[in-house]
């Protein structure tokens, strides 16, 4: 679905390169989350997976990014939007209308949807995002969270086959950013829609993506399923990521002998290895 | 004041009207103001203006944009009833000022055509969504939509601004900043410096309002595009036959 090869971007106005030597694939119905320390150039990934560079942001351009069988480079923002939805970091920037309903129109009506298409769009834009009782809200009367879910409402009626978050959950409290992690589960889920999330919340991000790709100073160090990036508990820490720290124990566990299982990802499977351990103890 | 250009949702008559009879009633209301010398038509305009806030269920709202506008009516009124020289006096100052009955009226029509010539503005923005404004717009008077965009962004964002602005004072307030002060000249002292932080978010926010609007096929969009129509109704037809009394009075009385 995208493909990146050999990409390094410097800003127009900066010496150093701000992405150097990306190679990344994302499948089609993937769930790849991407952490890093900041500066690492997470958001600058994100710009270039969803067009905004080189379209938006000038500056110098090397390799390639394919969204959809799409150059980046050769296409217009508009064709490239056909494929991709970009959610930003500053969500209240991102929303340009004044009540619900008309933010996930302007898409709709811009991309020029049949006059017959665009009702059902709208319902499962807002049903997808949970937020079909807030339809005829006005947005300045929303909370964080609830504008977060209609930036996303307002992509997904465009049916993108991708969605591209850069940290959604910035500014929301942790049960909020479990609602909209829960949010793009279920367009992952139901809906096949391949999703991209750059996010700091790592715990909540090793629960419910599939592949995780960790950036540190413009490249990708690692990248693979979570279970297996998460085993790179030094190298995760070398780069100023913070490994959960179930990660974290296993690791230590591992190092004193104690354990050689693989790295548990959530308190469930950490009960688990603590009982394997405390089994192999008493023997 | 804050919040005052945000769109109130209803299903009452004033929200029912077309956006472009809105816009003809707001401008006619405006217009009014001016075209008549006489107290009582411009009396009337401001009451017709609570009326109809009162009907779309915004009177609070438009009451507290009433009393603001009386604070500055009142100054422009003390401010204006010096300068004018004709007319009977009926006060006299010392330094050579007098109070005329001339200058009175005069005054008290400027001070009353500002307040009512501002509310309506007020009260349409207040009861229409700005989708609806900017594609009535497209439509009926065949604006390009990059410019109602423009437009209706701009007034968007004013109270984002606003908020924005208060967060930037408050932050300053934490850190000791003493904008309480009751010196003019100091306030704006302190103030000048946060135009730039403002300033800055402000052009990072419209960065981000821009590409959004580029990601969603901004460029793509044509008069055709809007999905809403906007049909003219009896209430429509009634709201053009009482604009056209208005202007009749306004020219008449």
């Amino acid at each position: 679905m995208i493909s990146i090869k050999n990409l390094e971007f410097r800003y127009g106005d900066s010496e150093d390169p701000a992405l150097r030597d990306i190679t990344l694939d994302v499948e089609s119905g993937d769930f790849l989350g991407i952490i890093g320390p900041s500066g690492a150039g997470k958001s600058t990934l994100t710009y270039a997976m969803s067009g905004v560079i080189p379209h938006h942001y000038k500056g110098d351009f090397y390799g390639s990014v394919e969204i959809g069988g799409l150059d980046t480079v050769q296409s217009s923002p508009e064709a490239i939007a056909r494929h991709v939805g970009s959610v930003f970091q500053d969500v209240e920037g991102q929303l340009l209308a004044s009540v619900v309903e008309d933010e996930i129109l302007f898409g709709l009506e811009n991309f020029g949807i049949p006059r017959e298409e665009i009702e059902e769009r709208i319902e499962y834009a807002l049903s997808s995002s949970g937020i079909s009782d807030l339809r005829c809200r006005t947005i300045a009367s929303l909370s964080g969270g609830q504008k977060q879910k209609v930036a996303i409402a307002s992509i997904t009626a465009l049916r993108p086959e991708v969605i591209v978050l850069d940290e959604p959950t910035g500014e929301l409290d942790p049960q909020s950013s479990r609602r909209v992690f829960e949010t793009l589960r279920e367009l992952n889920h139901t809906y096949g829609v391949t999703v991209v999330i750059v996010e700091q919340k790592i715990m909540m991000l090793c629960e419910f993506a599939r592949r995780m790709a960790v950036m540190e100073a413009g490249r990708i160090i690692l990248e693979g399923p979570v279970r297996e990036v998460l085993s790179h508990g030094e190298r995760l820490e070398e780069a100023g990521v913070n490994i959960p720290r179930v990660a974290a124990l296993s690791r230590r566990l591992r190092e004193a002998g104690l354990y050689r299982g693989n790295t548990p990802i959530d308190l469930a499977e950490a009960e688990t290895m603590m009982r394997e351990v405390a089994a192999d103890a008493a023997f | 004041m804050r919040g005052f250009l945000d769109y109130v949702s209803g299903d009452s008559v004033p929200h029912r009207l077309n956006p472009m009879t809105k816009l003809a009633l707001a401008f006619v209301l405006c217009a009014a103001c001016f075209m008549t010398k006489d107290h009582m038509l411009v009396g009337g305009v401001i009451v017709c203006n609570l009326c109809l806030a009162a009907m779309a269920g915004v009177f609070d709202r438009s009451a507290r944009v009433f009393l603001s506008l009386l604070k500055l009516a009142f100054i422009l009124f003390v401010m204006q009833v010096f300068f004018v020289r004709q007319g009977n006096v009926l006060l006299t100052l010392p330094k050579g000022f007098y109070i005329t009955d001339e200058g009175i009226s005069f005054s008290l029509l400027f001070a009353m055509r500002m307040i009512a010539a501002a509310m309506p503005l007020t009260l349409m923005l207040s009861i229409t969504r700005m989708s609806d404004l900017s594609n009535a717009l497209v439509k009926f008077l065949h604006i390009p939509y990059k410019y109602t965009f423009v437009l209706t962004t701009a007034i968007r964002f004013i109270p984002l601004f606003s908020d924005e602005m208060i967060g930037i004072m408050e932050a300053q307030t934490a850190r000791g900043v003493e904008f309480d002060t009751r010196s003019f000249i100091k306030k704006v002292r302190l103030l000048l410096p946060l135009c730039v932080p403002l300033l800055i978010s402000s052009v990072r926010r419209i960065e981000t309002g821009a590409i959004s609007a580029e990601l969603r096929g901004f460029n793509l969009r044509t008069r055709d595009s809007g999905y809403k129509t906007y049909g003219f109704g009896a209430i429509d037809a009634a709201a053009f036959v009482f604009c056209a009394l208005l202007i009749y009075a306004a020219l008449t009385v």
